[in-house]
């Protein structure tokens, strides 16, 4: 590899008389030339044509400095240095015109030389590839001509503060998009990290797919607040489900319609589109949408003009979109009823958020979320007892917890136990009572099967055991797992499960009463 | 292939070039890691490669990592080469440091070599032509090593543009050098100077006349014609057998002429103060001759971590013993 170093002639800095102490003088672009740890092979000098004395004397005292350097120069012209057109045009013109050749040559562009409008235009160039290197600086030294030289890489994430700086802000965001949930599921989390990204830096369609009740418009809704907090976006969120968009309705709804466009059309309206304009229009169940609206649509995502009803005038508006649809838009577009270059379009960042079942693990904090946000809303806050606490979650994490529809659910399930619950506590009966209200809502209204003591021997037993035990065992046995599960340790379960009996004798060993009992069903009360 | 650890000890360039030199010497293949890790700017400087280019040359050395801020280097050394070389230096390398490298290997090859250096002559950082001149080469000589030199032009930071030129007739029977006692010493001043106003020079010595009560007759002027502006103050105590102690310090913008002096003054003060016959930089520089020839005794000055590290790379190379036994204040004497 060589080193190539591209340099204004400085017509200040660079020039410091032709005596000879310009030797002992600090000369930006010669400086360079000078170190031991930084060997330049290639001097690239882009010089005016009034400079043309001062051009060729550093020519010569590059050439004395480095034996075996190659000095090329490029003539650029501008009649104001300080005006960033003129003077970003000419670096542009030379960007384009040089061979440059990364694989042979390692690029250092310096950026000590010039106008200040000059270093703004290197670093825009290089920041934007035109200029296939890194950046250079110099500055004086008392140790002596040759001063001191700082190479900057651009790539900020190379740093360690910045890059922990940027760390810690996509951090908030991700927690942002979470609603500060503490998520644990990998595939969840990994999601939301890419949106993260995503929201950030693009202003192209996202699609939001996933059944309902995951969350499609509250997590349009984050990604709108996202983009605003970090100044992305000015205007405003708008937001309609396309499902209750029919007939003339639909389009005036969404591209506005002009005075007597249709019958009943009294006045003029903007529309969604034009309300969405600099902002972000979320537009769910998208797949709802009608054959002439979408075509409208792909015109106003494609080249941000749209024609309002009645008129023929285009107006445009300028705003990012977000669909959300729980139906498989594929499908739709095999049987004939959503376009496919729409889909295309729409299609280039596609999320599609897990349903609550596939999120196990987020259940839990999800719960507390839930619960804070009813505190919020009614000033009362509630919590769950802990027997309550742990039978409701064994019965959300079993089988038997459909959460068809998902975080919706969960949220109608938390609002109804804290809204009946007495004195901001949650307790069993109430989360048995919930508990047969969601199974009863999830079977279709159908009968209700299971207790809250079979979830629990089911979660806690080896298949084989629990098809095995009587019925008659089953509520004794549901009692005691509880009891242990609750306990900090054995000897605690035992006082409590042999309150009575204890009494009698001389020495009780209820540890060793209850492991035997454990034992028999396979349990060992550390696993509980 | 023997691995040598560049950060040991002080952990700079002299490292490599002590390497290079024993490698060629004794034919070693040689791995250098950590190549001047302790410094601010690690790996292999300009300078570095020079001495590491001009080692391969004379000897047709297979060499990888040969490239600036290279941290590991390796070298297999090819038989020793005499012949006429000349070893062209940019951005005002030090030339001394290059010839310093490959001399000793030379000096075992079979036939008489010139070199022609170009360069820095008068670096910082770096023993300069007067050193090895009127320090290194007397030194030399008392131990039966013929070596002729001739300096046709100065070189200084940032130019260099200096040139001269050495003949190295090849070792034949060395005798061990005995430097023990000083004797008479002659002093006297030296400012070699181009394109700089001759009150600096001035200045220059009349702080040295004042601190060192040197007398104004033994106080020299040496205005010199050289690519770029340079000034080198050199004080000098010359022995009576021809060896002298020469201790630079360079002149540059920012420096008043009187701290340039005092800096030069510092080292003289601290020479004379102590009874040794070799300073600081002549010790570091004779113990390879010596080690590869037969070896002899002399008074120093109190070791150098920079002169310890050299004993530990030339006893990784030879058999040898090198031993300091204190002797006096600031005195030491050394046996090889």
């Amino acid at each position: 590899m060589s080193n190539v170093v591209v340099s204004l002639l400085g017509q200040r800095l660079d020039n410091v008389g032709f005596g000879a102490k310009r030797w002992f003088r600090w000369r930006p672009t010669l400086s360079l030339l000078m170190h031991h740890d930084f060997q330049v092979d290639e001097l690239v000098l882009l010089y005016q044509e009034e400079e043309e004395a001062l051009l060729q004397k550093t020519i010569k005292d590059a050439e004395s400095i480095c034996l075996n350097i190659k000095v090329t120069t490029h003539k650029v012209t501008y009649s104001n240095p300080w005006d960033l057109e003129q003077v970003y045009g000419q670096l542009h013109n030379f960007a384009e015109s040089y061979d440059f050749n990364p694989e042979h040559n390692d690029y250092y562009f310096h950026i000590t030389t010039g106008t200040h409008i000059a270093q703004i235009c290197i670093y825009l160039l290089a920041e934007a590839n035109y200029f296939p290197g890194r950046l250079i600086q110099s500055s004086p030294s008392p140790e002596g001509p040759h001063g001191k030289y700082q190479t900057i890489n651009l790539d900020l994430s190379r740093y360690d503060q910045i890059a922990s700086r940027f760390h810690k802000e996509a951090q908030e965001s991700i927690s942002h998009l979470k609603s500060g949930i503490e998520t644990k599921n990998e595939r969840y989390n990994e999601l939301i990290r890419e949106i993260e990204n995503v929201a950030v830096r693009s202003t192209a369609p996202i699609l939001i797919t996933g059944p309902t009740g995951v969350g499609k418009s509250q997590l349009a809704k984050k990604i709108y607040e996202l983009k605003s907090h970090k100044k992305k976006l000015e205007g405003k969120l708008v937001e309609v489900n396309c499902a209750t968009l029919r007939g003339d309705n639909a389009m005036s709804t969404l591209f506005g319609h002009v005075k007597g466009a249709y019958t009943g059309a009294v006045s003029e309206r903007a529309g969604l589109l034009m309300e969405a304009n600099n902002g972000l229009l979320f537009l769910d169940e998208i797949g709802e949408l009608g054959q002439d609206e979408q075509a409208m649509l792909l015109r106003a995502v494609e080249d941000k003009v749209f024609t309002p009803f009645g008129s023929d005038k285009e107006v445009s508006s300028d705003f990012q979109l977000i669909a959300g649809t729980n139906r498989n838009l594929y499908e739709r577009v095999e049987e004939g009823a959503f376009r496919e270059d729409l889909l295309a379009r729409i299609n280039l960042w596609s999320y599609q958020l897990p349903s609550l079942r596939d999120r196990y693990e987020d259940i839990e904090p999800n719960i507390e979320f839930e619960l804070n946000r009813y505190a919020q809303n009614t000033n009362q806050k509630v919590s769950f007892n802990s027997t309550a606490k742990s039978k409701y979650l064994s019965f959300s994490l079993s089988s038997y917890a459909d959460w068809k529809a998902n975080f919706r659910d969960l949220n109608s399930s938390i609002t109804r136990m804290a809204t009946l619950s007495n004195g901001g506590r949650i307790n069993e009966a109430n989360v048995d009572k919930e508990i047969e209200r969601l199974q009863y809502d999830w079977s279709g209204g159908g009968e209700v099967q299971v207790s809250a003591s079979d979830v629990l021997l089911e979660e806690t037993l080896s298949a084989e055991v629990y098809e095995s035990i009587d019925a008659f065992e089953k509520a004794q046995l549901a009692e005691v797992i509880r009891v242990c599960k609750e306990s900090k340790s054995m000897a605690d379960a035992g006082r409590k499960l042999f309150d009575k009996s204890r009494l009698q004798k001389a020495a009780s060993n209820d540890s060793q009463r209850l492991k035997v009992y454990l034992k028999k069903y396979g349990l060992e009360f550390k696993y509980l | 292939m023997k691995i040598i650890d560049g950060s040991q000890g002080e952990g700079g360039g002299q490292i490599l070039r002590s390497s290079l030199a024993l490698s060629m010497c004794t034919q070693t293949p040689i791995r250098i890691e950590n190549i001047r890790a302790g410094r601010k700017k690690s790996g292999l400087g300009h300078q570095h490669l020079m001495c590491v280019q001009a080692s391969q040359m004379i000897c047709n050395a297979k060499v990888s990592g040969a490239e600036i801020g290279s941290q590991t280097l390796t070298f297999e050394p090819g038989e020793i080469q005499a012949g006429d070389y000349s070893f062209p230096i940019s951005t005002a390398g030090s030339s001394c440091l290059v010839f310093q490298t490959v001399l000793p290997a030379l000096l075992l090859a079979k036939r008489e070599s010139t070199l022609r250096l170009s360069g820095g002559t008068h670096n910082m950082m770096a023993p300069s032509f007067d050193f090895i001149e009127r320090s290194f080469i007397p030194a030399l000589r008392l131990m039966n090593i013929d070596i002729s030199t001739e300096l046709h032009a100065y070189g200084f930071f940032p130019v260099g543009g200096g040139e001269w030129s050495a003949t190295i007739k090849p070792l034949d029977e060395t005798t061990p050098i005995m430097l023990m006692e000083r004797g008479e010493m002659q002093h006297s001043a030296i400012v070699t100077q181009a394109k700089v106003k001759s009150h600096v020079a001035e200045r220059e010595l009349a702080q040295v006349q004042k601190k060192l009560a040197i007398s104004a007759s033994d106080l020299h002027i040496n205005e010199v014609i050289a690519a770029c502006p340079g000034n080198v103050l050199s004080v000098q105590f010359k022995h009576t057998d021809g060896t002298a102690e020469v201790i630079d310090s360079t002149g540059r913008r920012g420096l008043s002429a009187e701290r340039v002096a005092d800096i030069a003054i510092k080292d003289a003060r601290r020479y004379l103060d102590s009874t040794a016959v070799v300073g600081e930089y002549l010790c570091d520089q004779l113990l390879l001759p010596m080690a590869l020839g037969s070896g002899g005794r002399f008074t120093t000055l109190k070791p150098s971590l920079h002169t310890l590290t050299n004993i530990d790379v030339i006893q990784s190379f030879l058999d040898c013993e090198i031993t300091f036994t204190e002797i006096g204040e600031d005195c030491f004497e050394v046996r090889c």
